[in-house]
């Protein structure tokens, strides 16, 4: 009997510690510093995308130490959700109720977007460039107000593909495609229908979609070889991308391939042997610092320069740390257009009128363009090919306007 | 039994006061603690008092949790509702499971129930047009939601969400109480101790362990509802099969057996990623040591419990003869 007093009175304790562990959260805005939230595969099988966030990351720490923003720092805290959307989902909990984060900035994932954005917009919470390209992010501005992504659209990307096999191969083009089966994925694809108009029924011979937690996707390629098709479509993320490659390889399948955006940097790309990839073709809208042509290019500099001094163990040729610093430039410059009266309007108003040219980290002649009705900050791509060993780009930048 | 009443008094009085001097945040976190509670109660009624063992019970929870998400998105059922019906759906798929299991036992029960837990997040993602796929379902701001933007009774939502779980945890440990108070949990301990002996003074084995099966579930059930309408979003990788591990190990932290420790597990699984953060040198965003912390608290506790239980015993042995 007073073992169960006992063990009440400990339950007691345990949570009173919990409560005196828990202080008055920190204000978004301070006058020294602006506290900004965001959550991300930082383990887990889409971990490589986190480096979008370390990249982001450390160009706040580089600009930090340049005096900042309007005289405040940026202190940018973002968590682990294992690419779990009911994790972002808590997370973001966790940054706007106990951490009073300013805004959200980077939120990775279309998943993970979609879980957080009504939440989010009821509390009033910027959402501001997230690490997603699915269309509704940018599209959906009257009911999600707060939202707005920054990855060029998933749906124009797959429309580009398109586009590219009609006016290169539309004849003999027998297309497979490899598709991701979540909202991503099937925006992709859904995006790459339009871009062959009318001859998509009788271009695209098969269609498979994996999971995203599925182990493999050696079967899904083998089918889609079974059925004889000379083009192959890779809308896949991170390891399913490369294992793609790698079957396709195996089976001594030699399709012309088109790999999606987001498993297109360089460190995915390099896979052996050198043949694998040789050809492929995707899109650039980040300068990825493998790419030869900017080897001594000032924004590659730049960027491996502040991994040296603010990314402890981030690889300088990391395309997705040069895309966070790119998202991050964006940032900083709309929370310097946001004025010394930092508010969470004038964060909306600053990132719904952005009209920036010199972003270094992105491809010369792309871009970041918003209006308060139209809010796809990069739109405006450029194709590239994969050619012993690395990126290629050719064709000129191209809109990818919705 | 009046001090265990008033131990439950004093439990209720400080999860009254607490919301008053906690932050809205810590709020709502204590509010899935009490989520947990009722998952692990349902796990000490199965593993605790029957003896058969379950890595499934996080595919419990999820059935519960989708079975909320599903009426409340897409048939307007008010969230309140959907808890004794998402209980009564667990609970049913636990009976079907306890038939199987009555066949099992040891070490294939416990695989055949992780066998739940690790296919259960790939059938949700199978039947995506009824359970959302991957992308999950949102609940946040739907007409079904109870609490949010008004507030119940001056309630802020997480103030309502943590009396609303409380309230159910409450209740269902005075169930999880009188059930095992009862023949029902007698001829439970029977059977967990000697399935011979107590087939042999006449306790119907098949009809407790199967039951035992479902209560249990139906407690996970209620469980994942309350977890789906706190978080307002369900999605299959929100039960990994991590989740049946950790509640598991909570049940072990709770003292297997004991309704009344159910609490630390729960308080544990919530807040053993924050105290692992708080280790030095150990960052919680490289590789897994919460998972590793898991264990090693599990070690830890099935290579120390049985000393210092053993050695109260002693001690309670020696006063209590030492009173004589």
């Amino acid at each position: 009997m007073t073992r169960n007093l006992c063990v009440i009175a400990l339950a007691a304790l345990t949570l009173a510690g919990v409560a005196a562990a828990s202080t008055a959260g920190t204000p978004g805005v301070t006058s020294t510093t602006i506290t900004l939230g965001s959550s991300g595969p930082l383990t887990g099988e889409a971990a490589a995308a986190a480096g979008v966030l370390r990249g982001a990351d450390g160009y706040f720490k580089y600009v930090n130490a340049r005096g900042g923003v309007n005289g405040r720092k940026i202190d940018f805290k973002y968590l682990d959700d294992g690419y779990d959307p009911s994790r972002t989902v808590q997370n973001v909990r966790e940054l706007i109720q106990q951490d009073n984060v300013f805004a959200l900035f980077s939120v990775v994932g279309t998943n993970g977007n979609l879980a957080i954005r009504d939440f989010a917009n009821a509390s009033g919470v910027p959402t501001v460039f997230s690490a997603a390209g699915a269309t509704t992010l940018g599209r959906d501005y009257v009911k999600y107000p707060w939202t707005i992504g920054y990855l060029p659209p998933y749906g124009e990307e797959g429309e580009l593909y398109g586009k590219h096999i009609l006016a290169t191969n539309g004849k003999k083009a027998k297309v497979a495609v490899l598709y991701q089966s979540d909202d991503y994925g099937k925006d992709v694809l859904a995006g790459f229908r339009r871009g062959l108009g009318a001859k998509a029924r009788t271009l695209i011979v098969q269609t498979v979609g994996y999971d995203p937690t599925a182990s493999d996707v050696q079967s899904q390629v083998a089918q889609l070889k079974a059925s004889g098709a000379n083009t192959f479509c890779i809308f896949a993320f991170g390891k399913f991308a490369i294992q793609a490659f790698q079957y396709a390889n195996k089976l001594g399948w030699k399709p012309q391939i088109y790999v999606n955006d987001v498993a297109s940097a360089s460190s995915i790309m390099q896979l052996g042997p050198r043949s694998t990839a040789e050809g492929s073709i995707s899109i650039a809208w980040g300068k990825d610092p493998a790419t030869p042509q900017f080897k001594s290019d000032p924004g590659v500099l730049l960027a491996a320069k502040i991994i040296k001094k603010y990314i402890p163990g981030g690889n300088p040729s990391d395309g997705f740390l040069a895309a966070g610093m790119a998202e991050g430039f964006s940032m900083v410059d709309a929370l310097k257009a946001a004025g010394k009266n930092l508010t969470r309007k004038s964060l909306m108003n600053a990132v719904t009128h952005m009209n920036e040219a010199n972003n270094p980290f992105l491809v010369p002649g792309v871009k970041v363009h918003t209006t308060p009705t139209f809010r796809f900050p990069i739109s405006s791509v450029q194709l590239q090919r994969w050619h012993n060993g690395h990126w290629v780009l050719f064709g000129g930048v191209q809109s990818a306007k919705p | 039994m009046r001090v265990k009443l008033s131990a439950f008094a004093l439990g209720a009085l400080v999860l009254v006061v607490l919301p008053f001097v906690l932050t809205d945040f810590r709020t709502v976190q204590l509010a899935t603690v009490g989520a947990y509670f009722i998952a692990i109660l349902g796990l000490d009624v199965l593993t605790g008092h029957s003896g058969q063992i379950s890595l499934g019970h996080g595919a419990f929870m999820a059935v519960g949790a989708y079975t909320t998400a599903i009426l409340m998105a897409n048939h307007g059922v008010r969230d309140l509702w959907t808890i004794p019906i998402a209980a009564g759906v667990a609970g049913v798929i636990g009976l079907l499971a306890g038939v199987p299991a009555l066949r099992l036992s040891g070490l294939y029960l416990a695989l055949a129930t992780f066998g739940i837990a690790v296919v259960l997040p790939t059938i949700l993602k199978k039947f995506d047009h009824f359970t959302g796929g991957s992308t999950g379902i949102t609940l946040f701001g739907k007409p079904t939601q109870t609490g949010h933007g008004v507030g119940v009774w001056g309630l802020t939502n997480n103030q309502w969400l943590y009396a609303l779980t409380w309230t159910v945890g409450g209740v269902v440990f005075l169930i999880a109480w009188w059930l095992l108070d009862s023949r029902f949990g007698r001829s439970l301990r029977a059977i967990r101790d000697s399935e011979l002996a107590a087939v042999a003074s006449g306790v119907n084995r098949a009809k407790y362990k199967v039951l035992a099966f479902g209560v249990s579930a139906a407690f996970a059930g209620v469980a994942g509802a309350l977890l789906a309408i706190n978080v307002a979003y369900v999605a299959p990788d929100t039960f990994p099969i991590q989740l049946s591990l950790y509640l598991l190990v909570g049940a072990v932290v709770g003292f297997f057996g004991s309704i009344w420790g159910a609490v630390f597990g729960a308080l544990l699984i919530q807040f053993l990623p924050d105290i692992v953060g708080l280790i030095p040198h150990v960052d919680t965003k490289q590789a897994g040591p919460t998972t590793l912390f898991f264990g090693l608290v599990l070690v830890v506790l099935m290579l120390v419990l049985p000393i210092v239980l053993r050695a109260a015993s002693k001690l309670a042995n020696r006063s209590y003869f030492g009173a004589q």
